[in-house]
This record gives structure tokens, C-alpha cells and sequence, in this order.
């Protein structure tokens, strides 16, 4: 039975953690410090948190009280830590932490769809003709994270780009190829017993058992050994996935990164115990492990039944609770100066209500939160109309969020990477950073 | 340049006809296309770059005058001012320009421009001479690695004067590994040997610089085999590129890979000791014919074709998918002659939920969409980006693209600039003078098929070629232009011959295909050619599709798989459906057959595949399946030599060398786990190695 320092084996440690056993003693902190001594100060990561659906702007971030009733919604505004700063009543954790973010409440795109909106948000660009949004990935593009793992490439043992709790459908690496997929984690983070698939063998092939396995696959690996793989490009590929795979699954830093059960319970409580909670979670133990971005895929924010209940009572409590915590977390383990955090939908909602009290699908105006990674606290860029329909001032688009954020990450907006039939993809299409952000 | 000459002969023109010394098609858009102006990363595409838009490689030269002397306010082009032109003060950077300083203040590019605004940025002459080709001096040429050699680029005009255009040229690479080339022209080679093809462009003609870069060194003459006459035309390749092929390999060998390749399946032990104890001499080509005629082979083949055919579930519902898969799968398996094949989807008749060829063009019921996906299943031609502006890598324009589309329609079709009616006609061809009175695409259909047609036979042998060896003589196999020459132009030629002779039979191309050397060479590399993978001078690892590495995995572990929505397939190549869920298939590149593109299939290897393969339920729970092969043959097999090889045969269809049986029995006696547990993790091993994921 191999054994690290701690006298625990990490296997034996990991699923302990699923009964609680792999409590904060384990020395989670040390193998994170370790951590942090590979990632150098000026890395910035990103986590993108997609509010699948389209959040309502009315209804959180951009309140008008003094619209009419069929706008303004039952919900009321409230001061926050910013002074002249009000967003809703039901966020009152956001409240006391807004000086740690900005709103952009002048954000706008042209399209109310969900499939091509939700690429034009993932990516930056508009889809191309021919777009289908039922394939995953539908991607003519790539996304976030794609481009992110393209230009700064990985660090440690850790993918570069880690997409949870599932995949969008436009998270994908497009023309980049598989190299810069996501490392997708088809699991919620919130399930008692929450594992990353396939990441180990089954309970069966103990860690003796598996470190036997890998000498006899090494010692069995011809082609490895005799240069087929070494003359040939994929084989060789493969080889060298092979490599990252075990390092995936055998170094303790990634392994304790993922291993969210080694969390203390109080933290885990304060993100709150559901799907966008224990993701968000999830995002700062991975960022922390040189992760260079991690997109969350949080369903279902299309409120076009009961937009007041379902905020009121699932998805506004959740939000307040994990966004809150996220941004207290980061700057408590000096993280948040080197990460940049984005809440968006892919667009947001009808100012007006429908019949079934709710609202539908509106592009033309809504807020998208950032802070982190440089970005200043407390800014609010833009406003809109008195109906919350329209910007008024400062519009602002995917092109220039796209720009600030690699921007902020040390990436050259203007660079452009090649598409495999030679032509050249700039990474961002025209887009200008916000500079009242940063 | 046909279209801009009778457009500019068509339109009433307002400029003067006199003739002027700077003409703006002929002097001032190569200058715009030499500094990238026009590329389609910067003011070239579709929308634009900073509200200031140009034609791709100046393809329409109205609207791009238009763009600099109408638009932007006016302020683009200052007659009695030129240096406050905005198009100078950008390009030379005296104001902030995204792209750069393009034009030094007082260089000879700058005061062109500048002299041309200052005539008043005339269009120039209608009746001056046009380009109408280009080409490159020297086309070809040998070098050593880290030489160097100057390209000259000649434009021929319509007065059939020649002109040194270099200076205005933009030049790229195929292969920059081999040989790299800068702005001016000048070509360097590497280290490494090889060939590449250094495209130059002037406007919009394209010319080829062929570099072979033979390998260093002496190759001792090796005795490898010559089978036929594919070894004859690989060999004079190599035998010019300084490299000696890999011999010819063992029998074990080739019976998986032939397995693999024609059938998606592993050869049973029993088939596999059959055949090794075989001694006839011609006991490949037997095995050949035979594999030719299972039904796997119909399944593998079949699933190809429907990837390319667009066998779509949610496109066509599912009884018309069906139907028209069924359809592909009984062609291949009746081996239908490849054009008639062709011709029934081209030209189909019948309502889609009754004729299941129909169904192709129910898919691609655009058809703009049609033209491209014939273009490039059928012909090995993209012609995509012709739709909108000239191919910057090929000879194709819009008249060609419009021209394949208006096959597919019973509409006029115009051309989208013109504004004239385009009638008809495949690629390359002239256009008719009227629509033909018969339906355009039967004349489609039958002009493809018609010996010596120069895309239809070689896009077909490619396609064969490539989905044997892992690797086409043009690659991508789609991809046909004068920018993407084949690798041995000779060996495509004879193949397509071929097939044209034998009436487009594909199983007599695969038969001969599979009878060179060239397709039963070793995988194994020597020192001459470990660095090639374009020469066929070796059999290159390739990795299955995922439905066969599924498949594969299935039959060596002796536990099948089901399929959502097809409960009687057996085999993930019988599943006609490429939108039925399976996570192990999508995580292996299975395409959704959204596009006719053989890109669509993705080969690349993940971490997370690798994940899957090592850690995933499905393998685990098929490898200690208690009826599955590892139990049985752990029970089975007499002794542990016995068993090491049994799982030997199992997964690579041959014996273990002495030292594997070695380790082997030592890991099965010396772990101290039960015998099965042990035989599991061999298994485990051998399931995870290169030999057994990538066909060699």
C-alpha cells in the first residue's frame, strides 16, 4: 500500500470524503499553499457563471421602482455597502459585499433567442450562418475558456478549462480543437455522494492495485517504447494525455481540488448546499489549483411562468448566497485580485409582465456582473430607460466583455489564432474594454 | 476576372473613360491585398473592421471604391488634400489604426496611393488590361534544409503582357515546418525533410512553389517487397525524398489491421490461429475478399458514407433516416458502382418518404447548401466561400458557386453582384447560354461520372485510399485546390484510372489497394522515415472511429452494448442514428452529421477520453462481467502461459513475444490477487495500450 506523507492514502482519503471523514485537518490548506507557490501573481483566472435562461435585469440588478406596476415587479430596492448603490431586496448578502463587484446595466445584444444569444454570450460572437443550437457543442466559435486555454495554456496537473455542472452546448473549443475542450465535469457538486466521473477506477482497483496497473500498461506499451507512437502525431497525442490523465489522477493537488467534500461544512453551508452553490464552490477550489477558467452552466433562470415566486424562492436565495460567498472566499485566500468573476444570462427579461406573471426573453438591455482579477468595486457602467428597456447611456456588448476580460487576463484582444483551413479567427470580434472597469 | 471585365463593360460608367496613369483594380487593390487590408481578418470580413469595409482580396473593386470614396463621410480620400486623407493618415498611422502603420509616409506603396487620391481617386479606365493569371518562377525546386531561394511572381494581362508583380504578391506556406517563407518571397527551408506547396496570391489568382526537401544522408537499398503497381509510384516518391519505406508486415499484423480497416471488428482467436497457421501464399488477398463480403463491412462502410450523406434523425425524422440509411447500407453492401450511387442521391426522384436517396437533398433543401455538400462529398471541392466573395485559395467565384446552386433549384438564380441570371453548370465548366431544357442535375450527375472527369475518380480513389490507410493522398480528403497539391499526384492519377476501368467499383480499388506493399508495410518506423507522415512510406497509427473503438472494446471484453433507440444493433457501427445518446461515442468524436464534412469526425485524442478508457463503468463493469471474456478465460485457460496468450490473441491477435509471456505470468502468480482479479488487470493493460487502440 503506497502512502503520502500524511499517512493517508488518497484514494482511501477521497472517498472517505463522501463520509465526512476527510475533514479541514487533512492539511487541504498546505497542498493548496503548494498550490499557490506554481501560480504565478499576475495568472488571472476566470469564472464564468452563465445564469442559464436569462436572469431578469427588473428584478435584481437594475430596479425601477417608479415604473409602472405591469413593469417594476413586487419587489423592492435596497441601499447597499456602495453608497448611492440599490439593487433588490431579495440579494441582501450581495448588498453588504457590493463593493467587491460592479454592474454593467447598460449591456445589450440584438438577438432574444436562446441558443444563438447564449453563443454570442459563451463566446463573443454571434453564431455563424448555419448555427444549429440543438448539437453540443454548437460551437462556430470558441468559447471562453477555449480561448483562454489556447493563449495561456494549462498549469500543473489541472486542465486549463473546466466546464460544471454539465457542459453548455456552446462551451466548446470550435476550431481549436480537442486540445482546448473543456475537462467537463458531468456531476453536481451539491450530490451527497458527488464524484468526477471516470476520474477514478472503481472501488476495486485500489491505489496499490492501480499503481500495479499503470507498470504493467507502461511495461506492456510497445508502441511507447518503440517509436510508433513518437512517429506518429495522434498516437503520440494520446501518449501524452495518457501522462496528464494519471496526473490528474494521482496528483494530490488535483485530486484534493476536486475533492469538495474536504471542505469544511461551514463554508460549504455559506455557499449555500444546492447546484449553484457547491459549483461556485467548486470554481475557487479549482481556480485555486491553477485552473485557468471554469464555466458554470446554471439552469434554469427562463422565468416565463412566476418570475416572482421562482426568484423569491429558489433562485435569488441561491444567487445571494453563492456570489456572496464566492467573492468573501476569494478575498479571504487573497484570490480575488487574480480572478475575474462574470455573472450573466444570455440576455435578460421583458420589462413588461406577461399574463402568467412572468417575463420573456429580452436582449435589448440587461446587467452583467463582474469583479475580480482588477476589476474595480462599486462602479455601476451605464443605465437604462425608466422601464429597465433600453441603455440610454454607455451601451455595452459580448464584443467588449470579451475584450475586458482577456484583456484583464494578459491576453491581447486584438490577437488572432487560425482556423485549421489557414484563415485567420481573431479572438475577439471589435470589441473595446470597458475602461470604467478597470 | 471575367465577371469584373463584363461588368465593367455592361455598366454605364461615369468615370472618365481616359485613360489614367494609376488604375484602381491594377494598382491600388494589390496594394491594399499586400499589407493585408482586404484579408478576411481585417477589413475583409463580413463586417467589416471599424466601419470601414472591403471586398475579400478586393474580389469587387465598385464596392470597394465605393467604401473609400463614398463612405465614411468622404473623409477617406481627400482629392485636394491627399495627406489628410483618412486612408493615408490610418495606413501610415498619423492617426491610431488597429491594424498598424501599413504604408511608410514617403514610401513608393504611400505615394501611389497618394497620387492616385490626388487624380481624384478614379476607378481608371474600363478598357485597361486585366490580370487573368499568375505565375510563380521557379514552380518547383529541390533544396537542401536551411537554403533559400527568391520567388518571382509574373501577372499575364488580357493584352497578354506579363509584369513582375512580387513586390505585391502575399505569399504562404502549406507546411511551415518545412518550409517557411516571408513577405518579400523569400522561401527558407528547415531541418526537416519534406515537401510543401508556397501559395502566391496577387489579386485574385493563385500560383504554387513546389519545395521537395529531401531527407540528409545516404538510404541503404533495403529489400522491401514490390507488390504492384501503387508500390512502384510511392517508392519513385520516396526514393526522390532520400527515404526508405518499412518492409512488409507480419501476417498478425495484417490480419487486424485489414479487420479493422474493412470490417470495424478484431478477429476472433479462432479466425486469427486459422489464418497464421494458413500457408498459402495468396492468404492475404483470400482474407480480403472474404472480410468484403460480411456485413460488417456494409455496417463500417455504410457509416461512413451516412456521416458524409448527412443521415440525420432530426433533420429527416425517424422512418425517412431509416429509410435512407437502409438505402446507403444496401448500395455498399451490393457493392453499387460509385456513380450510380452518386447519381441516385444527385439526382434522385421520388418523394423522401419513399425513395431513400431523396432524402439527401431533403436534408439540404437550400440550395446553395446542395451545391456545397455535392461539391465537397462528391468532388473533394470546398466551395463554401465562394458563395460570398472569390476563394482566396483557389481558383473558384461566385459565378462557379451560383453556378453548382442553380442545379438544385427550378428558380433563377442570380449572381449576387451582377445581378445576371447564372444558369447552371458543375465547376470549371462554361455556362450555357440558357438553362438546359433536361433536369440540370441528371446533366450534373452524368458530367461527374464522365472518364476523365478531373474531380468525381479522384475525390472517390481519395476517399478509399484515405479510409484504409488513415491518411488521404490529398488531406484533407475534401479538400482538393491548387494550394493543397497532392502529396504523389502520380499515385492519385493511377487510382482514379482505375477506378474509372473498372466502372466505379469500389471493392476492386479496395482490393488492389489492399494488395500493395505499400498498404501491408510495417508500422514500424527506421531511421529514414520516422520523421514522415505524408508518404505513405510506412502504415501510419490511426485511431478507430468511435463506433469500432466501442465496438472493439466490446467484442475483446465479450460484453455487448445497447443502444438508445436501436434495440437490435449489435455493433455501434449498425446504429444508424448519430443522435442516439452515448456518452463513450460522443466523448470519442462520434459527428452529429451536421455538415458533409469528413472533419466532422473528430479524431483528436482527450484526457477525458483517456479518463474513460482507464476509469469508465463501462469498461470496468465489461471487464469483470462475470460472462464476459476476462471470467471465462480466467476459468478457462489450462495454465498462465495459456492464459497470457489467450488475452494476447483476444486483444492483438497474436502471441505474446517470450518476454511478455514472461511478465505477463509473473503478474498473474506474483500479485497475490485471485487469478481473475489478476487477468482483469491484464486485460485492463492490454485494452489501454497503443497496440490495441490505434489500428498500425
Amino acid at each position: 500500500m503506497r502512502r503520502f506523507c500524511d499517512g493517508l492514502n488518497r484514494r482511501d482519503g477521497l472517498r472517505a470524503g463522501v463520509a465526512g471523514l476527510f475533514g479541514s485537518a487533512i492539511g487541504l490548506p498546505g497542498v493548496l499553499r503548494a498550490a499557490d507557490q506554481s501560480r504565478s501573481k499576475r495568472d488571472v483566472s476566470l469564472i464564468f457563471v452563465f445564469l442559464h435562461g436569462g436572469q431578469s435585469q427588473l428584478d435584481t440588478f437594475d430596479l425601477k421602482p417608479d415604473a409602472p406596476a405591469e413593469f417594476r415587479g413586487e419587489f423592492k430596492p435596497m441601499s447597499t455597502r456602495v453608497p448611492g448603490l440599490q439593487i433588490c431586496e431579495r440579494l441582501p448578502k450581495m448588498a453588504g459585499c457590493a463593493d467587491r463587484y460592479s454592474l454593467i446595466r447598460s449591456f445589450r445584444h440584438h438577438n432574444s433567442d436562446h441558443g444563438p444569444a447564449d453563443h454570442y454570450m459563451l463566446t463573443g460572437y454571434f453564431p455563424a450562418a448555419g448555427f444549429n443550437p440543438s448539437l453540443s457543442p454548437n460551437n462556430t466559435r470558441p468559447s471562453a475558456g477555449a480561448v483562454v486555454s489556447r493563449m495561456l495554456g494549462g498549469a500543473g496537473a489541472v486542465p486549463a478549462y473546466v466546464a460544471l455542472p454539465k457542459m453548455h452546448p456552446s462551451g466548446g473549443s470550435a476550431f481549436l480543437g480537442a486540445n482546448h475542450a473543456p475537462f467537463v465535469i458531468e456531476a453536481d457538486p451539491s450530490a451527497p455522494n458527488f464524484n468526477v466521473p471516470d476520474l477514478l477506477p472503481p472501488v476495486a482497483v485500489s491505489g496499490d492495485r492501480l499503481g500495479d496497473r499503470r507498470r504493467l500498461l507502461e511495461t506492456i506499451d510497445n508502441f511507447q517504447r518503440n517509436g510508433e507512437a513518437a512517429a506518429n502525431a495522434h498516437a503520440g497525442a494520446a501518449g501524452a494525455f495518457r501522462q496528464r490523465a494519471f496526473g490528474l489522477m494521482t496528483s494530490p493537488k488535483a485530486k484534493a481540488a476536486f475533492d469538495i467534500h474536504s471542505e469544511p461544512a461551514k463554508v460549504r453551508d455559506e455557499y449555500g448546499r444546492n447546484t449553484l452553490g457547491q459549483s461556485c464552490l467548486m470554481a475557487r477550489r479549482l481556480v485555486e489549483a491553477g485552473v485557468r477558467c471554469v464555466t458554470i452552466d446554471h439552469s434554469n433562470w427562463d422565468t416565463h411562468d412566476e418570475n416572482f415566486k421562482v426568484l423569491r424562492e429558489t433562485l435569488l436565495p441561491a444567487f445571494d448566497s453563492a456570489m456572496s460567498a464566492l467573492f468573501k472566499d476569494l478575498a479571504d485566500r487573497g484570490l480575488l485580485d487574480s480572478t475575474i468573476v462574470v455573472a450573466s444570462g444570455e440576455f435578460g427579461r421583458t420589462p413588461r409582465i406577461n399574463k402568467n406573471a412572468g417575463r420573456d426573453h429580452w436582449g435589448p438591455a440587461f446587467t452583467v456582473l463582474l469583479g475580480g482579477g482588477g476589476i474595480k468595486g462599486g462602479v455601476v457602467v451605464g443605465k437604462t430607460n425608466e422601464r429597465a428597456e433600453r441603455p440610454v447611456s454607455d451601451p455595452v456588448g459580448p464584443e467588449d466583455l470579451y475584450a475586458t476580460m482577456f484583456s484583464l487576463m494578459g491576453i491581447d484582444p486584438k490577437a488572432e489564432v487560425h482556423m485549421p483551413d489557414g484563415r485567420p479567427a481573431a479572438i475577439v470580434n471589435n470589441g473595446k474594454v470597458i475602461s470604467e472597469l478597470t | 476576372m471575367i465577371i469584373t471585365v463584363a461588368l465593367l463593360l455592361l455598366t454605364p460608367c461615369s468615370m472618365e473613360a481616359a485613360a489614367e496613369p494609376i488604375h484602381f483594380e491594377n494598382d491600388i487593390l494589390p496594394i491594399l491585398g499586400r499589407h493585408g487590408c482586404n484579408s478576411s481578418g481585417c477589413h475583409g470580413k463580413a463586417e467589416g473592421q471599424g466601419g470601414f469595409k472591403l471586398s475579400v482580396l478586393g474580389s469587387d473593386p465598385e464596392a470597394d471604391l465605393a467604401a473609400i470614396i463614398k463612405e465614411g463621410r468622404g473623409r477617406r480620400v481627400v482629392p485636394s488634400a491627399p495627406d489628410e486623407s483618412l486612408l493615408l493618415r490610418k495606413a501610415s498611422g498619423r492617426v491610431a489604426h488597429g491594424g498598424g502603420v501599413k504604408l511608410q509616409a514617403g514610401a513608393e506603396d504611400y505615394a501611389t496611393v497618394r497620387s492616385w487620391i490626388n487624380a481624384g481617386a478614379p476607378m481608371g479606365s474600363p478598357d485597361a488590361p486585366k490580370v487573368v493569371s499568375i505565375r510563380v518562377v521557379p514552380e518547383s525546386g529541390v533544396m537542401a534544409p536551411g537554403a533559400g531561394q527568391t520567388l518571382k511572381v509574373m501577372a499575364r494581362f488580357s493584352d497578354n503582357r506579363e509584369k513582375d508583380v512580387t513586390r505585391h504578391a502575399r505569399f504562404q506556406s502549406n507546411a511551415e515546418a518545412v518550409a517557411a517563407v516571408d513577405a518579400t518571397g523569400l522561401v527558407r527551408t528547415l531541418e526537416t525533410p519534406g515537401e510543401a506547396a508556397v501559395m502566391a496570391g496577387y489579386l485574385g489568382e493563385v500560383a504554387v512553389f513546389r519545395v521537395m526537401v529531401p531527407r540528409p544522408g545516404k538510404v541503404a537499398a533495403g529489400a522491401v517487397p514490390f507488390l504492384n503497381e501503387i508500390d512502384r509510384l510511392v517508392d519513385a516518391k520516396l526514393a526522390r525524398l532520400n527515404i526508405a519505406p518499412s518492409g512488409l508486415c507480419g501476417d498478425s499484423e495484417f490480419l487486424r489491421r485489414v479487420h479493422i480497416d474493412l470490417c470495424g471488428v478484431l478477429p476472433t482467436p479462432a479466425a486469427a490461429r486459422k489464418f497464421l497457421a494458413d500457408t498459402r501464399p495468396d492468404k492475404r488477398v483470400r482474407l480480403v475478399d472474404e472480410l468484403l463480403q460480411r456485413p460488417e463491412h456494409a455496417d463500417l462502410w455504410a457509416m461512413r458514407w451516412a456521416d458524409l450523406l448527412r443521415v440525420d434523425r432530426e433533420a429527416l425524422g425517424h422512418q425517412q433516416a431509416s429509410l435512407y440509411h437502409g438505402w446507403i447500407r444496401s448500395a455498399v453492401a451490393g457493392n453499387m458502382p460509385l456513380d450510380r450511387f452518386a447519381k441516385s442521391i444527385v439526382a434522385s426522384d421520388g418523394p423522401p418518404t419513399e425513395v431513400g436517396p431523396a432524402n439527401f437533398l431533403k436534408v439540404l433543401s437550400k440550395p446553395g447548401d446542395a451545391a456545397s455538400a455535392v461539391s465537397q462529398v462528391f468532388l473533394g471541392v470546398r466551395i463554401t466561400c465562394a458563395e460570398c466573395h472569390h476563394h482566396p485559395f483557389d481558383k473558384w467565384r461566385q459565378s462557379d458557386y451560383h453556378g453548382m446552386a442553380a442545379h438544385f433549384t427550378a428558380s433563377a438564380v442570380s449572381h449576387p453582384r451582377t445581378r445576371k441570371v447564372v444558369h447552371p453548370h458543375p465547376l470549371g465548366a462554361e455556362m450555357p447560354t440558357e438553362r438546359p431544357k433536361e433536369e440540370p442535375r441528371v446533366l450534373l450527375a452524368e458530367w461527374m461520372a464522365t472518364p476523365g472527369n478531373p474531380y468525381f475518380s479522384r475525390n472517390l480513389a481519395n476517399r478509399i485510399w484515405a479510409w484504409m490507410t488513415g491518411r488521404g493522398i490529398v488531406e484533407p480528403v475534401d479538400d482538393f485546390r491548387a494550394t493543397n497539391p497532392p502529396v504523389n499526384p502520380e499515385l492519385l492519377d493511377f487510382l482514379a484510372l482505375r477506378l474509372e476501368e473498372s466502372r466505379f467499383d469500389a471493392r476492386s480499388l479496395i482490393r488492389l489497394v489492399a494488395a500493395s506493399r505499400v498498404y501491408q508495410a510495417s508500422a514500424a518506423p527506421n531511421e529514414t522515415n520516422k520523421l514522415d507522415e505524408r508518404n505513405f512510406s510506412r502504415s501510419y497509427l490511426r485511431r478507430p472511429e468511435a463506433e469500432v473503438t466501442l465496438d472493439i472494446i466490446c467484442q475483446a471484453l465479450g460484453v455487448g452494448e445497447k443502444f438508445q433507440g436501436s434495440p437490435l444493433a449489435e455493433r455501434a457501427t449498425q446504429v444508424w442514428d448519430s443522435k442516439a445518446r452515448h456518452e463513450f461515442l460522443k466523448k470519442f468524436g462520434r459527428p452529429s452529421r451536421v455538415t458533409a464534412c469528413e472533419c466532422e469526425r473528430t479524431k483528436d485524442p482527450s484526457v477525458a477520453q483517456v479518463l474513460s478508457l482507464l476509469n469508465s463503468s463501462l469498461v470496468h463493469d465489461k471487464l469483470s462481467h462475470d460472462g464476459g471474456t476476462v471470467a471465462r478465460l480466467a476459468e478457462a485457460s489450462g495454465n498462465d502461459a495459456r492464459l497470457v496468450e489467450d488475452l494476447y490473441m483476444v486483444f492483438l491477435s497474436r502471441q505474446p513475444t517470450p518476454a511478455e509471456s514472461a511478465s505477463g505470468r509473473d503478474y498473474l502468480s506474483g500479485r497475490g490477487r485471485s487469478r481473475r482479479a489478476a487477468a482483469e488487470d491484464l486485460a485492463w493493460a492490454l485494452l489501454n495500450s497503443g497496440e490495441f487502440l490505434f489500428n498500425h
